[in-house]
């Protein structure tokens, strides 16, 4: 019992790390998405055209590849630049869910009909304050959802910096693994990814409920 | 017509989509207090001529202008959208599809343009709002979402909201063209009484009866010109034009 006890108090070490990834990455990412996303509807198309270029590399490699290319890579590139492990892996989670993000929100403001803007329109409103106070709400309700998925699929992707030798969930239940060759700390750690994607799911399912005293 | 009276004054608009032309040139006025129905069939461009109105269209040509100032003018190629807004705020404008905003309440919608464009203080817009939605008969559905209202019902919010900014003139495009036809009264119904008031109005609608009662002008538009101008009883008795019979005989 002791064991247990010491073996999850272990990994839940690297739980923090994997908490803290998870934070920054999205503090990160939402805001990133939220700014691309308006650009790429209402732009410019210059702008457009790199917003197409940033999502479709972010979403079409493998975080794994990206991972390691901003690692290992860019000090190759630019030689004695290199970045601390966890900063590495919190610039490429935001860039590739700020990818993500910024398709969701796109998909979002695009749902609302053109008939919002018009009605904004004969009312008086500017461009912001239509999207301020007409589109954006409305946006908000539509991408919750998709938003939940992503961030369910963030909590498990942290597991990915194992491979950067961060100390989080994943790596400490391995290290026990390979100590005392038992798989007691794999299954330790899948229930602790399993509670906190939970948790994230009652969180969501409050912020919907709030959300669907219309349509 | 007195200068002062004119509200609304529309000279060789022209409009395309496209290599489709929509507007051949459309000349019209509207005076203080008038109410006019723009009749005719689907695709004539009577939305067009509305919606151009009131700036939801941008024109190719032609000159625009709302009590005394233009909004488009030909030749002059640029006027702030900024100015256009601000001149377009004496019109009010109901839409076929209501377009009320999903996630305010029926007052919420009525005092949106009140709050949002006009900083009126909340306390003064809610009471005007509600003074609104008492007028168009749905004071009991003060709070309700507009998911939860009929069709009809929509339509009169959208029209109180409409109200709510004190426009000099009044724009119709179909009002009750998306409703149920047990709904349809309600809607014209609060529509007369504005009429009553002596609310100036252009009401795009296939609603022949409706457009006969009310109307002191009918406009009959056909390929995007204005094929006749008459007064009801001229127009739907006695139309110059055989296309005109023949139109009102299938309505009918």
């Amino acid at each position: 019992m002791t064991y247990l006890i010491d073996t999850a108090l272990f990994i839940l070490q690297g739980c923090g790390v994997t908490l803290n990834l998870f934070a920054i990455t999205l503090a990160g990412s939402l805001p990133l998405g939220f700014v691309c996303a308006m650009v790429k509807t209402s732009g410019w198309k210059p702008f457009r055209i790199i917003m197409e270029a940033y999502t479709s590399i972010a979403r079409g490699t493998p975080l794994l590849l990206q991972l390691f290319f901003v690692y290992y890579g860019l000090p190759i590139i630019f030689p004695g630049f290199r970045l601390e492990r966890f900063t590495a892996a919190a610039v490429t989670f935001i860039l590739n869910y700020g990818a993500y993000f910024t398709e969701i929100f796109r998909g979002g403001i695009q749902s609302i009909a053109r008939g919002q803007y018009e009605a904004a329109r004969v009312l008086g409103m500017s461009y912001p304050k239509t999207m301020l106070r007409i589109i954006l709400p409305q946006t908000l309700k539509r991408v919750l959802p998709p938003v939940a998925n992503e961030s369910i699929t963030l909590v498990k992707d942290t597991a990915l910096v194992v491979v950067l030798g961060i100390g989080e969930i994943l790596r400490n239940s391995k290290q026990v693994v390979s100590r005392d060759f038992t798989v007691t700390p794999f299954v330790l750690a899948a229930g602790i990814y399993l509670i906190l994607n939970y948790a994230l799911v009652l969180f969501f399912r409050r912020i919907e409920k709030r959300y669907s005293v219309y349509e | 017509m007195n200068d002062s009276d004119i509200m609304l004054s529309v000279k060789g608009l022209r409009k395309s989509f496209g290599h489709l032309e929509v507007l051949k040139g459309i000349d019209l006025q509207v005076g203080r207090g008038e109410i006019l129905s723009v009749i005719g069939p689907s695709g004539s461009g009577k939305s067009t001529l509305l919606r151009s109105l009131i700036a939801l269209e941008k024109v190719d040509d032609g000159d625009i202008v709302i009590e005394g100032r233009p909004i488009a003018l030909s030749g002059h190629d640029h006027i702030s959208d900024a100015k256009i807004r601000e001149r377009c705020r004496k019109l009010g404008m109901v839409f076929q599809n209501f377009n009320l905003f999903p996630h305010k309440t029926a007052l919420g919608n009525v005092i949106e343009g009140l709050v949002a464009v006009l900083k009126t203080d909340k306390e003064t817009a809610v009471a005007k709002g509600e003074k609104l939605l008492a007028k168009v008969g749905l004071s009991d559905k003060r709070d309700v979402y507009p998911c939860y209202l009929s069709g009809g019902q929509r339509q009169r919010v959208a029209i109180a909201r409409a109200l709510a900014m004190d426009p000099d003139v009044m724009l119709f495009d179909e009002p009750t063209s998306a409703l149920d036809p047990e709904l349809i009264g309600e809607v014209l119904a609060v529509i007369k009484e504005l009429a009553a008031e002596k609310m100036t109005m252009i009401v795009v609608t296939h609603e022949m009866g409706f457009a006969r009662e009310v109307s002191d002008r009918v406009i009959f538009m056909d390929g995007g010109l204005i094929l006749e101008e008459a007064a009801p009883e001229k127009l739907f008795s006695n139309p110059d034009h055989q296309r005109i019979r023949a139109f009102l005989d299938k309505m009918l």
